[in-house]
């Protein structure tokens, strides 16, 4: 058995000679590894499937490719399946050119059809009701052109698209899926053996322990250079932490940073501070009066000392925000806007101006009525004590904010669906493109992502300009107009970028750093150190 | 009692019943929706587009006398966030849950046992103080702190054990490698459910021994072995049933806490998950099964104080 392996060694170092496998040399790497992950809940196995979110989102991204995957330099879209796009002059039709020779985890060939079959046939099938389908709202349809080119009709001009066809996007097996009644709903694809295109298919999966993945060996871009993958189901972070310290985990996301304590001088490990377009903002719910001043929006950010936020809540890791336009977005980002530097003096006589006057107990108010804040919250991640330190800088200038702690999914249908709420705090993350309409457009506000309920005709003008734009000098001038009005208007209260924290093992190599939406799109790249 | 059986089957059945009545009227006044309409992000039209799906545009009687029907037929119907049938799935978080409690409840009943009737027997000297501080430990110690100082100790820093799951990849009919993979859960299940145990023992047992036929039994001149395994110990069995059948009762069902800490997949997770996930049918469906595993295990609790005690009887 012995002589069996060394002989295998030494073959393998002779081929990799032979070949010389580029920066990687296979000598260097282990072919046999186990690459240990953790998800916390069981995942479902098709990007599509409404509730497929955090717990499914890496594995789908490495069992399913999508049509365009982020650079791994700056993050602006890159081939995948498809090896190049144009956009017609109207903006209305984009032609994408599909990578030939791929084939399914089953053997069968990929083409045309199958792109076809997942936007037309699932995605724009409305009563699905497919997750994250609403990106893709502007798509019209999927045209075949021939087996290995596909144009998207529009209905609109959407200079995003190859933005959001790298966020979760997946293209489906039409030859599996299509006699489906519903493809979205089909247990033993998303639960056991489903069939992608991507560096790794799926082996095993043993509901609530474990995903095993082994690699892909025909998958497009070179044969994978780890065997398998497994992903752990380990619901609890502080379990997920003690496994990433005692090496039963290569890598985790860490979600709060009060969990780093021991890792950070760890030298197996290495901890990664990484960005992602994330932003935490307070909202204050346009539909109240009160909040239309933008004076008085203004004032209640000068109130909120965000540097002390940022130390405090998540123990320094992140960046003050400006707007939704995080700074990784290189290319448009603008750091010259108004930055509303803690100053409860200025919040004081901002809101003086806008007509509210001390009362007699310490708390403001204008005609007779107090300013007080019904401010409904959720228990998730750092969510309630963020929200009691906003309470407690408005109360320092005579604003009462009511909290009222929430279970999370009772809090999602109160402030997001019923949008019962005068002020609330939470996030969004979004792909790194800078068309934000989805949750600024006046005409998603009330049902949609606008969550303030803001409506601003000039922002809607330039919103609307920038999805036509088909330069990136024309999106840039665009949009840094467009981050200047938000950081002047506030409909959202930009508080903090946070940095997107994972811990590693210094055996796993190849893994982008980047961040880890982009490193999960290059698996076939990924090795363990010998 | 066949009769007392048979009566007590039939009230089981009633019982499930307005159980599954009030869960599907109480969980569908608490607000919020399954994860897979209510999340962040989600558009209306996609979150109707998923509810009308599940058949949630419907009035709550209608869909209630529709699950009923199914269940009646031996259908659960189908998780709304899993997609799967709500009986398999409570198939094989069952046979997990039922390999930790077994484990749990036959370490907390012997180790139990014996802590008590050994402090009985020592009563205020050294080993009885030494047993009541550790019950009081177990006690008061929350179990997943418990839980994870145990991750931290045998698994981080000993290395001597897996930190959670419930069996390596790979070696899924290894008996060593699930007994390595239950240890510590069952051992923090035991450690902290065990003090109810050893303290009904002790006082139990310290009543029995004062009495007059153990008296007359150490008068006769038998040796205090036979005095405490033949007169004693059977008669002071019956309070410990009862709590052993309550323990039994909670571990059934599938301890949240420590299969979360450990990552076992079993009953207790699946109901919190779902709960969290507002997944009705798999709520439903935890809900009644076990609603039937404590039915099930009174009943047999009763049935077993007749055994042990001839006093009482169910004629």
């Amino acid at each position: 058995m012995k002589g069996i392996r060394w002989k295998f060694r030494i073959s393998a170092a002779l081929l990799a000679g032979a070949l010389s496998l580029g920066e990687v040399m296979a000598q260097d790497y282990d072919p046999n590894a186990t690459l240990n992950l953790a998800t916390n809940a069981d995942p479902t196995l098709n990007p599509w499937t409404p509730g497929a979110v955090v717990e499914s989102n890496l594995i789908n991204t490495i069992v399913f490719d999508q049509l365009v995957r982020y650079n791994k330099k700056d993050l602006s879209p890159a081939p995948s399946l498809a090896t190049s796009w144009k956009v017609s002059q109207d903006g209305l039709s984009w032609t994408f050119n599909l990578r030939k020779g791929v084939t399914w985890h089953d053997g069968k060939p990929f083409t045309a059809e199958d792109v076809a079959f997942t936007f037309n046939d699932v995605v724009l099938n409305k009563k699905l009701g497919g997750q994250n389908a609403g990106n893709f709202s502007k798509v019209k349809n999927v045209e075949v052109v021939n087996p290995s080119t596909v144009r998207f009709v529009l209905n609109a001009p959407f200079s995003s698209l190859p933005y959001y066809l790298a966020y979760y996007a997946g293209i489906l097996p039409k030859h599996v899926l299509g006699d489906a009644e519903n493809p979205l709903q089909v247990a033993s694809f998303n639960k056991k053996n489903p069939i992608g295109t991507g560096a790794f298919r799926v082996a095993e999966f043993v509901p609530g322990s474990y995903v095993r993945l082994v690699r892909y060996d025909k998958y497009w871009g070179g044969t994978p250079k780890i065997n398998s993958i497994v992903f752990k189901i380990v619901p609890d972070p502080n379990t997920q932490m003690a496994q990433v310290i005692s090496g039963e985990l290569d890598f985790v996301g860490v979600s709060n940073p009060a969990l780093l304590a021991g890792v950070e001088r760890n030298p197996k490990l290495q901890v990664l501070r990484q960005s992602q377009n994330l932003y935490y903002f307070v909202v204050l719910n346009q539909n109240d009066p009160r909040f239309r001043d933008v004076r008085v929006r203004q004032a209640l950010l000068y109130a909120i000392d965000r540097k002390a936020m940022i130390d405090s809540v998540v123990r320094g890791y992140g960046t003050i925000a400006t707007g939704p336009i995080a700074p990784l977005q290189k290319a448009f980002y603008v750091k010259d806007v108004p930055q509303y530097t803690y100053s409860p003096e200025k919040a004081k006589q901002l809101l003086a101006q806008a007509g509210w006057t001390p009362g007699p107990d310490g708390v403001l108010q204008k005609d007779g009525k107090p300013f007080e804040i019904d401010m409904p919250t959720g228990q998730f991640g750092y969510l309630v004590p963020a929200t009691l330190l906003v309470q407690q800088y408005w109360k320092a200038i005579g604003v009462k904010a009511n909290v009222n702690v929430m279970e999370w999914n009772a809090y999602i249908q109160k402030m997001f669906v019923n949008r019962q709420y005068e002020a609330t705090l939470a996030w969004w993350s979004t792909p790194p493109t800078p068309d934000v309409t989805p949750y600024y457009a006046s005409a998603a506000a009330d049902k949609g992502n606008n969550i303030p309920n803001y409506k601003n005709p000039e922002l809607d003008k330039l919103l609307e300009e920038g999805l036509k734009a088909t330069g990136v000098q024309e999106q840039v001038l665009t949009y840094r107009r467009l981050q200047r009005l938000l950081a002047e208007q506030l409909p959202y209260l930009y508080l903090w970028y946070p940095d997107i924290i994972s811990v590693r093992n210094e055996r796993v190599g190849g893994m982008a750093d980047i961040n880890t939406a982009a490193a999960f799109q290059y698996s076939s790249e990924w090795f363990i150190k010998r | 009692m066949t009769a007392y059986i048979l009566r007590r089957l039939l009230q089981g059945v009633v019982v499930l019943f307005l159980i599954s009545a009030v869960t599907f009227l109480l969980i569908n006044l608490a607000p919020g929706g399954p994860t897979s309409a209510v999340s962040l992000g989600r558009t209306a039209e996609e979150r109707e587009a998923v509810l009308r799906q599940y058949g949630l545009d419907r009035p709550v009687l209608v869909r209630y006398f529709d699950w009923l029907g199914g269940v009646l037929r031996g259908d659960l119907g189908k998780s709304y966030n899993q997609g799967l049938p709500v009986a398999s799935l409570l198939a094989q978080r069952m046979g997990n849950t039922l390999q930790l409690a077994l484990t749990a409840l036959a370490l907390t009943a012997l180790l139990g046992v014996a802590l008590g009737v050994l402090s009985a027997l020592y009563k205020n000297r050294w080993p009885d103080h030494l047993i009541s501080s550790l019950a009081t430990m177990g006690m008061s110690v929350p179990a997943f702190w418990l839980g994870i100082v145990a991750i931290i100790v045998f698994a981080v820093q000993l290395k001597w054990l897996p930190s959670s799951g419930i069996f390596t990849v790979g070696q899924e009919f290894s008996l060593a490698d699930r007994l390595r993979h239950l240890a510590m859960p069952a051992g923090v299940l035991a450690f902290t459910l065990m003090p109810n145990v050893i303290r009904i023992t002790r006082s139990a047992l310290l009543e029995v021994l004062t009495s007059d036929y153990v008296r007359t039994a150490r008068a006769k001149g038998l040796s205090e072995r036979v005095v405490l395994l033949k007169h004693t110990l059977k008669n002071a069995m019956v309070p410990v049933i009862a709590i052993l059948g309550l323990i039994t009762t909670v571990l059934f069902s599938g301890s949240v806490v420590v299969e979360s800490v450990f990552g076992w997949a079993g009953l207790g997770r699946l109901a919190i998950e779902a709960a969290n996930g507002r997944d009705y049918p798999v709520i439903l469906g935890v809900t009644l099964l076990v609603g039937a595993i404590v039915v099930a295990v009174n009943l047999l609790v009763d049935v077993l104080y007749a055994a042990v005690d001839p006093r009482i009887s169910h004629e």
